[in-house]
């Protein structure tokens, strides 16, 4: 009790010493503008996942009303259960996964040896073929659906997960690339020189020193390659035509129809696709800024 | 059972890729090791066109004779090349690269190349079934071209009004997110305390899935349970004499969807220009400012002297990007308007493309229509390029 009383003597005689000195008073009140910009910025940018949050415990009867609150009365897990149970959220779930592990894995498969020539060699047609990747980056991503559609129909993998695993599959690719170059060049070459000398090929010295070393930009190659193909749209809108199929994009996409919105369904199925997606960003985002940093400078 | 089947598949498609990489390597290998044997060419001539007539026939399911003229002139051309020019030199960085740039070939250039074949020749959804049997389309010139000019990709709007729209939507876009980003990471950059946490909650809307995010933001422009017309509502009932001002909830999402477009895009685009701007502000030295300081120069001062001229470095690819990533965005926007009776006064170039090509199935309308967006594009970044390069070299 004294404590606190302490406490709150030394607050008071803190602020009233921090606004009679002019100088202290502008430093406080220029924080405190700055604190309130911020915090109303931060609320924009989380109100929305709020908001999705507070709908998606909604009863049914109350999924359309007008209330701001963000824990609603009679709050339920209804939505969830209904989504998991009605719906094939799980099976788009999969489906999304499934797609997505195997373009990560033959996209950053194909990355690491090609970032690892790019990087250790000298040979004709290297600055082309970095220009090739660079420029390959300004073609609109829109503009390539049309003849990948047409190939995958040509091929009779409409609707099916290895065509979309090959539409997906390169189009991380030129990014990784660069990204995986530009850590190689950070590994010094005695390490490889050391191995060579030690009796091992060029291709054991990658396999066995360049890979295991390089595990930080893997990951984020991989992380990179993953949630390029796990939000992805536009390619499965056009890919995919069975339900049984879909994505989660399309499924959600779907939910939140025009006419007949399920909008207890629909935020439960953002809420949990977000989460995880969240949590994963936050935590690599430091590397991934890095990362998308490193191919600029070294450019 | 589904999902072991569904794993199966996809296992036995990864396996089969790797085959196909160990069938590229063995092949280069071949013509890398064996280019001076005097059983080259015709080993390679007799073998390789016979495999790959084998695989095509096994992947398309038909079996074309002429593919073997084609095989053969390719394989004749290929062993040449590595007899006379390459001679077995950098064999190891080549073998690593084969695999990657093969698949950027067949899923990146050839697209291109095709694209660029059916803008000249008639695609459409009356001719694609015979497109699918015998493989042959109407040659019809530059007359993809012609409409491109002239008639609308969707049913009313021009190519003109989109590619003002487009402009527009770009300038306006990129203008907010660096203002919005800039002034942001201005604040985040003093001493304040709880700078990690505001950091995390304000990239929250770059970091949840764009699908998801669009989506929540559309619902808050709802005309009846959005966010946004139930605090106007709400004001109104506070403050009755704004209705005099002409403040009243509005259809969002019909009477104004490239404004509700922008502002869910800005709102989309502000955290990436923050982190960005924020990590050049962080390695701009504080000694500069210290020197400033001493010389007395005010706040605008130093903002415009110091951090403006360091941070350009940072600031310009990242413009760059952001312009192209905002040019191309089809995704705000198709996901906002983009269903039955969804409206085209939002849409900008790229989705008007993207619905002419899958709404009105009109293909090689919209491969004309992509190559021209693209010619556009490719300028306006070599224009950018360029300025960037000149940037540099002032310095």
């Amino acid at each position: 009790m004294h404590r606190i009383k302490r406490f709150f003597s030394a607050l008071r005689g803190d602020a009233s010493a921090v606004l009679r000195d002019p100088i202290q008073r502008r430093k406080f009140f220029k924080y405190l503008l700055i604190h309130l910009v911020v915090v109303t910025a931060a609320l924009v940018c989380i109100y929305p996942l709020l908001r999705i949050f507070s709908v998606s415990l909604r009863p049914g009867d109350k999924l359309f009303s007008t209330d701001l609150s963000l824990i609603p009365d009679n709050a339920t897990f209804v939505a969830y259960a209904s989504l998991l149970k009605d719906t094939m959220f799980l099976r788009w779930l999969w489906n999304s996964l499934l797609i997505t592990l195997a373009t990560s894995f033959i996209g950053v498969s194909l990355a690491s040896t090609a970032a690892y020539a790019f990087s250790r060699f000298k040979f004709p047609g290297k600055k082309a073929g970095l220009i090739l990747l660079l420029s390959s980056q300004m073609i609109p991503a829109g503009m390539l659906i049309l003849p990948l559609f047409l190939m995958i129909m040509k091929l009779k993998l409409m609707n099916t997960y290895l065509g979309m695993i090959i539409a997906y599959s390169v189009s991380s690719l030129p990014f990784s690339i660069w990204i995986l170059k530009g850590y190689y060049d950070t590994i010094p070459r005695s390490l490889e020189e050391a191995a060579l000398v030690d009796g091992t090929s060029q291709v054991g010295a990658f396999w066995r020193i360049i890979l295991p070393l390089s595990t930080p930009a893997l990951s984020i190659a991989f992380l990179f390659n993953f949630t390029t193909a796990w939000n992805e749209y536009l390619v499965a809108r056009v890919v995919l035509f069975s339900s049984k199929q879909y994505t989660w994009t399309l499924g959600l996409f779907e939910l939140q129809g025009q006419y007949i919105t399920q909008w207890g369904m629909f935020a439960a199925g953002s809420m949990l696709v977000t989460i995880p997606v969240l949590a994963v960003f936050l935590y690599s985002s430091k590397w991934l800024i890095s990362g998308l940093t490193l191919g600029s400078v070294k450019g | 059972m589904e999902i072991l089947r569904s794993i199966y598949e996809v296992a036995g498609f990864i396996v089969l890729i790797a085959f196909g990489v160990a069938a590229l390597e063995g092949y280069f290998y071949y013509h890398f090791k064996c280019h001076d044997k005097p059983w080259f060419l015709p080993v390679a001539l007799a073998a390789f066109p016979a495999a790959a007539v084998v695989a095509a026939a096994a992947v398309l399911g038909d079996y074309q004779f002429r593919l073997w003229f084609y095989f053969l002139a390719a394989e004749a051309l290929i062993a040449a090349a590595f007899r006379y020019a390459i001679k077995g030199r950098h064999t190891v960085p080549y073998l690593l690269l084969a695999p990657a740039f093969v698949g950027l070939a067949l899923l990146l250039v050839y697209p291109f190349v095709f694209e660029v074949y059916l803008s000249f020749h008639d695609l459409k959804l009356t001719t694609i079934m015979s497109w699918k049997n015998t493989g042959t389309l109407p040659f019809v010139g530059l007359r993809q071209y012609y409409d491109v000019f002239t008639t609308s990709p969707l049913s009313e709007v021009t190519f003109w009004a989109l590619l003002l729209r487009t402009l527009v939507w770009t300038f306006t876009n990129v203008f907010f997110h660096v203002a919005g980003g800039f002034a942001l990471a201005l604040l985040l950059n003093n001493a304040i305390r709880f700078k990690g946490a505001y950091r995390t909650l304000l990239v929250v809307p770059w970091a949840m899935p764009q699908v998801v995010a669009v989506l929540a933001m559309r619902g808050e422009f709802h005309s009846q349970n959005g966010f946004v017309n139930i605090v106007i509502s709400k004001l109104l009932e506070v403050f009755p004499f704004l209705a005099s001002l002409g403040v009243a909830p509005v259809q969002w999402l019909s009477d104004y969807p490239l404004l509700t477009c922008t502002i869910i895009n800005v709102w989309l685009g502000i955290p990436f220009m923050m982190v960005v701007i924020l990590g050049g502000l962080q390695s701009i030295s504080s000694s500069y400012y210290d020197a400033a300081d001493i010389d007395g120069a005010s706040y605008f001062q130093k903002l415009r002297f110091i951090t403006m001229p360091l941070i350009k470095p940072v600031l310009m690819p990242a413009v760059t990007l952001g312009t192209v990533w905002t040019f191309n965005n089809i995704n705000v926007i198709y996901l906002v308007t983009g269903q039955a009776g969804g409206t085209e006064q939002a849409d900008i170039l790229v989705s008007a493309l993207y619905k002419a090509a899958f709404t009105y199935n009109r293909y090689s309308y919209s491969a004309a229509f992509a190559l021209v967006v693209f010619a556009l594009l490719f300028f306006i970044s070599v224009t950018y390029l360029h300025g960037f390069d000149a940037a540099k070299e002032e310095r």
